[in-house]
């Protein structure tokens, strides 16, 4: 995965990184590079810190510290050498370059009338490596397939970061989009026009409009786009069948999907949320699930070997959200929990 | 009659040298015009187009009269290397290569490396005042080249000639 992103790399720092055994390099997720300051690394879920000799080490003391001259080659690599192109990506605060990855930055943020309007003096770096897996969504598609409608249902995904959720939902678009997802008869279900909205440059990771992602011959994405206006706007100009977006949780972001469903549109959507439990937290969300805009909520859980999914129907949740009891909704949610596992590793 | 094919010889040489300097002094202010024109492009790219830099400079390049169109275009090639090297690094290889083939001198070679510190780094506001001001030494060193090419052009077309013809009386 490292070859993927080390062309951005100051060379010294590539060679340095390239040292590191294969199996490392394969399941590298992260590059943390702080100026001055320890170089962090992180694969499968743990961290370690590299030392100049190439070894991993648990301690920070006596390891990399990226030089002033090598972070700003780093940010010249990564901004295409055209800060002054990147202005809206600096509000924000990352910067996804071809191939999905994302870098996040972290410095001395500028403020306009109180809200951030980029950051200056960049001493952070966390270069998060995207990795496409096709078939990451192979074993819980055909679960989620509306039989009636010939469709997928409306589907809810929670999971904390990191869990593969981006990742899930890029090969569902990408199934959807071919049709026939595998795990069901071939040729019983016809591809779907499928719209993504793709607020962070995550799903597809266009380049210039155009995705780097494979997400399927009848996808449109519409990128960098706030999603509650992305959402409409690929409704009333794409006609989709299935709306795709990630990470929802905003009062009009609901709105729209509220929108979307009562158009007939499946939606499949992720949110920030450990559990069904930890979703009630937010009110706007938990509210969608109530009313029942979404006909199956997945939960997801990354243990050692692949991402555990379990897939509670939202009728068990609503006939729980009646009795309004904790200790009732946790024994109704697991009885209606179809629980299975997805491996992303490759 | 060898004497005066000799005497006719150093009479031509004379001249072409005297006329090769004077298209210097010619050539100094049309180049630091185009260069000028370039600056400006390059400033619209950045400015109004929010070109990513290396396209900019090829756009630049292409709208521009060669010695001066292989400096943004050598740029951007450099800029594609796996060699790591920094934006900076690679403009200021181009200017070293390209400045010799021009008539330019040093004093705006160092207006186009003052220049190279600060592409591409900064925002758009800043990446235009940086701009400006190249264009705006490169105007000045433009109106001292002209008076230079009104003063010395015809001189050293006269000149080259009678320094051959002086050359040819010490010798006879």
């Amino acid at each position: 995965m490292l070859s993927h992103v080390s062309h951005l790399l100051p060379l010294d720092l590539k060679k340095l990184l390239e040292g590191l055994p294969a199996e490392v390099k394969g399941s590298l997720e992260e590059i943390r590079i702080r100026e001055n300051r320890p170089l962090e690394i992180s694969y499968r879920g743990g961290f370690r810190f590299l030392a100049p000799d190439g070894s991993l080490k648990q301690q920070a003391e006596g390891s990399v510290k990226p030089t002033a001259e090598q972070c700003r080659k780093l940010l010249e690599r990564i901004t295409n050498y055209s800060l002054y192109a990147m202005e809206e990506e600096l509000r924000r605060g990352y910067i996804t370059v071809s191939g999905g990855h994302r870098i996040g930055l972290a410095g001395r943020t500028i403020l306009d009338g109180g809200s951030v309007r980029g950051i200056r003096d960049i001493g952070g770096f966390n270069i998060r490596i995207a990795r496409e897996v096709i078939g990451a969504a192979a074993h819980l598609l055909p679960k989620l397939m509306d039989r009636v409608r010939g469709t997928i249902g409306s589907t809810l995904i929670l999971a904390p970061p990191q869990q593969g959720k981006t990742t899930l939902v890029r090969d569902m678009a990408r199934s959807l989009s071919y049709g026939a997802p595998s795990g069901m008869e071939r040729g019983t279900i016809a591809g779907k026009k499928v719209g993504i909205v793709d607020e962070r440059s995550e799903i597809a990771a266009c380049v210039r409009g155009i995705p780097t992602f494979d997400v399927g011959p009848r996808t449109d994405v519409m990128d960098a786009c706030p999603k509650a206006e992305g959402m409409m706007m690929l409704l009333r100009s794409m006609s989709p069948e299935v709306l795709i977006v990630d990470e929802i949780g905003r009062p009009e972001d609901v709105e729209a999907i509220r929108e979307a469903s009562h158009a007939g549109v499946s939606v499949v959507a992720t949110a920030h949320a450990f559990d069904v439990q930890d979703a009630k937290g937010r009110p706007e969300l938990y509210r969608l699930i109530q009313e029942g805009a979404f006909l199956h909520i997945v939960e997801l859980k990354r243990s050692h070997d692949g991402i555990m999914h379990r897939i509670i129907s939202a009728n068990a949740l609503q006939q729980a959200s009646n009795a309004k009891s904790k200790e009732q909704l946790a024994a109704v949610s697991l009885a209606g929990a179809g629980v299975g596992r997805f491996r992303t590793e490759e | 009659m060898i004497k005066l094919l000799g005497a006719v010889l150093i009479l031509v040489a004379g001249t072409l040298i005297g006329f090769q300097q004077a298209a210097r002094f010619a050539e100094r202010p049309r180049q630091l015009r185009q260069l000028a024109h370039a600056l400006q492009r390059l400033e619209t790219e950045i400015g109004y187009g929010h070109t990513p830099l290396p396209e900019a400079l090829n756009r630049t390049a292409a709208a521009t009269a060669e010695p001066i169109a292989s400096l943004f275009r050598r740029t951007a090639e450099e800029l594609k290397s796996e060699q790591g090297w920094s934006f900076q690094e690679c403009w200021e290889r181009s200017v070293q290569v390209i400045w010799i083939e021009t008539s330019m001198k040093a004093s705006e070679r160092g207006v186009m490396l003052r220049l190279g510190s600060t592409l591409g780094i900064s925002d758009k506001e800043d990446q235009m005042k940086h701009l400006r001001l190249a264009l705006l030494q490169l105007k000045s060193e433009e109106d001292a080249a002209r008076d230079d090419q009104g003063r010395y052009e015809k001189m050293w077309k006269s000149l080259g000639a009678l320094l051959a013809v002086l050359i040819i009386i010490l010798m006879v």
